[in-house]
């Protein structure tokens, strides 16, 4: 595989509690080593509790960690300072779980989505935001006329499209996606794990896609890493790791897969 | 083949206070020692059909239908406490949440020994009654049952909690055991050894099981026959092992189709257009049709078909779709 990576921790370690008192310090991540190349789907598999939404937010920077190295393109990711100087705001992304919690209840979708362009793009006019907004609406599958509602007037199906297509709006090269099916009903997921194919396809974006689902990852992700209590057991293809695991947890957690 | 021990005849649920039918029309039959599944997406009325059914909901009425168990028929005048009467002891109930149904302030031991006490008269404080209840706790794979006998629910995990909620319904020697989403709360690991667990246990004892989920693919796996829940309506009575294999009824084959099982590729997975419909559909035209392939104009004007539980399967398709053999 081509070496090209956008996203290295290297040795990193979470810990919550006080931080002065070691024995009081329960770790969430201990010794976390990924790699994520350009143009790669990768997946983080475990249940709930192993760490997974801890390194999301790590790798989004929505969390501290308390060792090791996070490298974004090479660049360490250390102060907020250092990482606007390569614009990393822009360039990472997040689409949560749970679509009822994630939007402004009080901002139209259109407001929502624009948001970040306005932000990060400050010289686009209002009308090429707006086309902008309509495009992306439509790219999510969505109507481009909706801008003007409210989240409340949406399914949660549909808020989820909302969330993605305001994670695309800055046109970031990283999308992580943490657990973005979970909180959808059956058919829907499926609706919506259709647009991250079509995603995925059409846009060439990295993504990086958290979930406890074993049949959703093998089908998109290139390689997985499975995380158990904080530590990533076992990494590799994701058709290797899910069809034949070497790391007995793993094992477990596939054997219990309806 | 014998009578079936629970007979339910064009079930129909209504809210006490619009009166709006949320449920209609609902058919089917549970035979003793058979596992029974009821699948259906959020809103499509499962749990509010059996939390009615067995008189646990207090906002909502049976309107229409009857309900036969035991060769039994439930009276009209006074359901709900006569359906209530049956649980905890020849009907055991295991609801969705394993964090909220034990008494945070008893013993372990005293929750189970009670239930002892309620369903056989055993007196709660003789020797016997603690021993079969640590024989139940043992019986639901609960290591060191004596220790957890003097424990809190507190002290266990959710798959452990769980275990001790169906230990109860067990200690009750039910005929049928329900169990709402009983694992939906808990991780893969730990559910799949809890639902195989139940089952196994329950087969054992020639107990008879429905178990709701809004996994297909789970039920698929685990229980003998399926009905099918949307909008309301009762769609679909099938085996399980006909699912994915036969012609189904048209929802079930799109539910089927849009769960990444196993052994499925990207190929494999269609998903079904449009949003779910919520319950209260009623029984004029196919609450999927809107959705469905195979719908034709007369799908969303017809009555639907009621099941007269002749026989162990059952289509609502308009179009016959899914007729059994």
């Amino acid at each position: 595989m081509s070496s090209n990576p956008l996203v290295q921790l290297q040795g990193v370690a979470k810990s919550f509690g006080r931080r002065l008192l070691v024995q009081n310090r329960s770790f969430a991540l201990k010794d976390i080593n990924l790699t994520v190349n350009r143009g790669e789907v990768v997946g983080i598999l475990g249940e709930s509790g192993s760490g997974k939404s801890t390194v999301a937010n790590i790798i989004t920077r929505l969390t501290s960690y308390d060792e090791g190295r996070y490298l974004y393109d090479g660049h360490d990711v250390a102060g907020y300072l250092k990482s606007e100087s390569f614009g990393f705001k822009s360039r990472v992304q997040i689409v949560f779980q749970d679509p009822y919690g994630s939007l402004n209840p009080r901002a139209t979708v259109a407001a929502s989505i624009a948001e970040g362009i306005r932000l990060h793009q400050p010289q686009m006019s209002k009308a090429e935001r707006d086309q902008r907004v309509a495009q992306l609406l439509e790219e999510v599958g969505l109507p481009a006329d909706c801008g003007s509602r409210y989240p409340h007037e949406f399914s949660g199906g549909q808020r989820q499209r909302i969330a993605i297509a305001r994670a695309l709006a800055v046109g970031p090269e990283l999308l992580v996606c943490d657990e973005p099916l979970s909180s959808l009903d059956v058919s829907i997921q499926a609706q919506v794990l259709e647009l991250f194919v079509k995603l995925i396809r059409e846009r060439h974006l990295t993504i990086i896609f958290i979930s406890h689902d074993v049949n959703v990852v093998r089908l998109i992700c290139d390689r997985v890493y499975v995380m158990h209590e904080g530590r990533i057991v076992e990494e590799g293809k994701a058709t290797d790791v899910l069809s034949h695991p070497q790391n007995a947890y793993t094992a477990r957690l596939l054997a219990a897969v309806y | 083949m014998a009578a079936p021990l629970l007979t339910l005849h064009n079930i129909t649920v209504a809210l006490r206070e619009t009166g709006r039918r949320m449920v209609t029309g609902v058919g089917f039959t549970v035979h003793a020692g058979e596992v029974f599944g009821l699948v259906g997406e959020s809103g499509s009325g499962k749990t509010l059909l059996t939390r009615t059914v067995f008189g646990l909901q207090d906002d909502t009425h049976l309107v229409d239908g009857t309900v036969t168990f035991n060769d039994k028929t439930l009276p009209r005048e006074g359901y709900a406490s006569a359906a209530r009467k049956l649980l905890g002891g020849q009907i055991g109930f295991v609801p969705q949440d394993p964090f909220s149904s034990l008494n945070p302030t008893m013993r372990v031991g005293t929750q189970i020994t009670e239930a002892l006490y309620l369903a056989k008269g055993m007196p709660m404080n003789a020797p016997a009654t603690r021993q079969a209840a640590i024989q139940v706790l043992a019986e639901v794979g609960i290591p060191e049952p004596e220790l957890a006998f003097r424990q809190f629910p507190d002290q266990f995990s959710g798959g452990m909690r769980q275990r001790i909620v169906f230990a109860i319904a067990l200690a009750q020697d039910p005929k049928l055991l329900i169990a709402d989403e009983p694992t939906t709360a808990l991780d893969a690991i730990t559910q799949r050894r809890v639902i195989e667990l139940m089952l196994d246990r329950c087969r054992n004892r020639g107990m008879a099981v429905i178990l709701i989920s809004h996994n297909l693919e789970l039920l698929r796996q685990s229980v003998d026959r399926l009905a099918v829940l949307y909008g309301g309506q009762l769609h679909n009575v099938a085996p399980a092992s006909s699912i994915g294999h036969e012609t189904s009824h048209p929802y079930t084959e799109a539910l089927f189709d849009c769960i990444p099982g196993k052994d499925k590729t990207l190929a494999d997975i269609r998903a079904i257009r449009g949003e779910p419909v919520g319950a209260g559909f009623g029984l004029k035209g196919c609450a999927f049709a809107a959705r469905c392939r195979y719908a034709e104009e007369r799908c969303r004007t017809a009555d639907l078909p009621l099941n007269d539980n002749s026989s162990t399967g059952f289509t609502a398709c308009v179009l016959g779709r899914g007729a059994p053999a």
